[in-house]
């Protein structure tokens, strides 16, 4: 006894503890003895002591087991083992089993002299099989849990408490009675979405994002203090417009007519009536797959896919004659007075001479690609082609100089542009100028000059340049392009600005294009089959008078400028 | 004669259309709720014309058919009025802690003994207004639910009563997936009312702040 630790009877009462399963009624016994001692000399006990409350005769014989296994320390503190030993029945069965735990009866003497209270011992005993026992007489605990807890239980035996008690607590507690809480079996699926791929896509995201935020085609913007509209003006169905690239099938005339190559039928839409008129279709088994009117607009070429040159007249809507030759599809068509020229899909271009019987009194070669772009100029000195090889093409356009059979040069070859060019144009006020766009992968408006063979500007667009038109009357020129903004732009010239841009003027790629004779309405087509008409440009005024307010389609105006070109 | 002419001409909503109306609404606002919340990814969203406005439902099969599953038993608890309550927490993936319950109280509306003084049938267009005003607010709480930054997963609990006729082998008991009380709040929403049921939607949320 020359020390004393400092939990004797934390350790006393687990090694009682120890005994139950023993004995039972010897260990109750013990544990009312060695119990009735500390809680008359300490009345904070006394919640501890609850679960060996031998009166208790509900008390679950296994939590008892769980809490002494816990309870009991890992390491005996030795001691002395001073003054007499009282040799007890269960001190007797430990000896015989071949165990004596050191300091059992002792230390419970020391207990019971020193009478020392942990502050551990109410932690302890709060553990959780002691909850059941609903001691009346402790205050300090946690209320919340405890209630809780005694509610679940008496919604699992509700006869144990009167209806009506149970329903106040549960009301007054909140807590819910005679309720099962319910989950599927089965965890919700993981998204089936791969992470990385998700990831990938965020990060590639920013390259399909259409740069610049611009207007589409619902409402007007405001360019350098004027108005253009950005819807168009009339939509014009057009069923069967092929979507092919190569293509060149829309074209109007100085007659203010557009003539429409639709698959194998070929129509006029007359601009100041509105009025449609199928010209005439094409033989069996192929298409219409370019258009172009004469200068003079009385008459119509029609490239067709298996390389014939239709003649046709327009008043009348009859075919005049075939010109054959070509090994396969007419892409681009241009006339010259009595000369119209075709740009096959083998790189040839052809002048057929449409009066006399053998047509054909020219050829250029000059492209190792279709040919998809074909331009006489206007005074018809020279002739602009482009081809799938990339390459620009200047001729000179005195066809009495290529010889039958002779091998023709251009005067200018340009291989700028890094895809196909389909898109030329030559400017009207000033004719050295020329401007040629290129396809997808290059996307860039060349303005070239064909008499030095100066490449003046260039401008890149978002998108494949489909086809280029000039203002006669202002210094801007417009393109139509294909994805992924399938837009309309202006450009003005030679600033190269963006006049506007109209964004999703189709619903696909815009193909082809036309300009009114007078030069104020532009027409797109596209594979979405639809004819738009854009009025980008006003016309000049006439001279004679104010024009007629509510003109539309450049009725009035069309017919004069008409009369001034002649 | 003349009470059974009427009947079909008053358009009154009967339990099971109710029932029927409050699983749809439970569809769509689960699939609002994890699309908001970023317990999916945005991708596996496509947008439906529902209730007079865009809701973004899923496309995920899997996920399809696991609410499906779990709406068709909610269905039928609702006919029998044995489901209390529906909880869709959403659950850290990583510490499996709750950081949103949300709460969705079903009550049964007080039926009329007397059938001859039948307060009019609710239109239904004006239960379309109410679940609309909820999915609303499910996505404007973006604005104030606290930010998740991490993988999370769901888990849809139904408060049942004790007689609730439960398939043993697809549900089983569980924890309410608590939020303690000292760190949550809560927000409450709106509610919609059929003639036959009262839905009331509540958000409770982990904040520490």
């Amino acid at each position: 006894m020359s020390y004393l630790p400092k939990t004797p009877s934390h350790r006393h009462r687990s090694r009682s503890e120890a005994k139950t399963p023993l004995t039972p009624s010897l260990a109750s016994g013990v544990n009312a003895l060695s119990l009735a001692i500390p809680r008359s000399n300490s009345p904070t006990k006394g919640k501890a002591d609850v679960s060996f409350n031998p009166f208790l005769s509900n008390r679950p014989s296994s939590p008892v087991r769980r809490a002494q296994s816990t309870s009991r320390p890992a390491s005996p503190i030795k001691r002395a083992t001073t003054g007499s030993l009282q040799v007890s029945d269960s001190l007797q069965r430990q000896a015989s089993s071949g165990l004596i735990r050191k300091g059992g009866v002792e230390s419970r003497i020391d207990v019971i002299t020193r009478d020392y209270v942990p502050p551990k011992a109410q932690k302890r005993s709060r553990s959780q099989p002691n909850r059941d026992t609903r001691d009346r007489f402790i205050t300090a605990r946690d209320m919340t849990e405890e209630v809780t807890a005694t509610l679940d239980m008496m919604s699992l035996n509700p006869e144990s408490a009167s209806p009506g008690h149970t329903a106040r607590l549960a009301a007054a507690t909140g807590v819910p009675i005679n309720r099962r809480v319910l989950a599927y079996h089965e965890p919700p699926p993981p998204s089936a979405s791969d992470p990385l791929l998700a990831q990938a896509r965020e990060l590639v995201r920013p390259l399909y994002a259409r740069p610049g935020a611009l207007a589409t085609s619902t409402s007007t913007t405001t360019s350098r203090g004027r108005k253009i509209p950005t819807a168009p003006e009339r939509v014009l169905d057009a069923p069967g417009m092929l979507d092919d690239f190569y293509l060149n099938i829309v074209a109007w005339g100085s007659q203010n007519m557009l003539a429409v190559g639709l698959g194998d039928c070929t129509y006029l839409w007359r601009a100041d009536s509105g009025e449609v008129v199928p010209l005439g279709e094409m033989p069996e088994g192929t298409y219409a797959s370019a258009v172009d009117f004469s200068v003079d607009g009385q008459y119509l070429g029609v490239g067709s896919g298996s390389g014939a040159v239709e003649l046709w007249d327009v008043e009348t809507q009859t075919k005049l004659r075939t010109m054959s030759g070509h090994s396969t599809q007419v892409g681009c068509l241009s006339w010259n007075q009595h000369i119209l020229t075709s740009g096959c899909g083998d790189g040839s271009i052809w002048h057929h001479d449409v009066r006399i019987a053998r047509h054909k009194v020219g050829e250029l070669l000059g492209h190792v690609g279709e040919v998809c772009g074909l331009q006489w100029r206007m005074d018809g000195e020279l002739l602009a082609s482009g081809g799938n090889d990339n390459v620009v093409n200047i001729w000179d356009g005195r066809v009495g100089d290529v010889a039958p059979g002779a091998r023709a040069s251009a005067r200018w070859t340009k291989r700028n542009h890094t895809a196909a060019v389909k898109a030329i144009a030559w400017c009207p006020w000033q004719p050295s100028l020329l401007a040629s766009g290129g396809g997808t992968s290059d996307a860039t408006v060349h303005i070239w000059n064909s008499t030095t063979g100066a490449r003046l500007h260039s401008v890149t667009t978002p998108s494949q340049v489909t086809s280029l038109q000039w203002s006669p009357h202002k210094k801007e020129f417009l393109s139509t392009h294909g994805y992924p903004t399938n837009a309309v732009m202006v450009h003005a010239y030679p600033s190269m600005e963006r006049v506007v841009e109209i964004r999703d003027a189709h619903d696909s790629r815009v193909l082809y294009s036309a300009i009114s004779p007078n030069g104020d309405v532009v027409c797109t087509g596209a594979g979405d089959e639809n004819l738009k008409f854009w009025r980008v440009w006003e016309a000049p005024k006439a001279k004679k008078g104010k024009e007629k307010e509510g003109s539309r389609m450049g009725t009035g105006s069309t017919s004069s400028s008409i009369l001034s070109i002649r | 004669m003349a009470p059974t002419k009427q009947a079909p001409t008053r358009q009154a909503i009967t339990l099971k259309g109710s029932t029927n109306l409050v699983t749809e609404f439970f569809k769509f606002a689960a699939n609002t709720i994890l699309f908001q919340r970023g317990v999916y990814p945005a991708d596996d969203f496509h947008m439906v014309k529902k209730y007079g406005q865009t809701v973004l439902v899923t496309q995920d099969l899997a996920l399809e058919n696991y609410l499906d599953r779990i709406l068709k038993q909610v269905n039928k608890w609702l006919l029998t009025g044995s489901v209390t309550q529906i909880v869709l927490a959403i659950i850290s993936k990583d510490s499996r802690t709750t950081l949103e319950r949300w709460v969705f109280d079903i009550n049964l509306v007080e039926q009329p003994t007397d059938t001859s003084d039948l307060a009019p049938a609710k239109p239904e267009a004006e239960i379309q207004a109410e679940i609309r005003n909820i999915l609303k607010q499910i996505v404007s709480t973006v604005t104030f639910l606290p930010v998740i930054d991490e993988p999370t997963v769901f888990n849809i609990l139904t408060y049942t009563t004790e007689s609730a006729n439960v398939p043993a082998d697809e549900w089983v008991d569980t924890d309410p997936l608590a939020i303690e009380a000292s760190k949550s709040q809560q927000v409450k929403l709106r509610s919609f009312s059929t003639d036959v049921h009262r839905i009331e939607a509540m958000v409770a949320y982990r904040y520490e702040g």
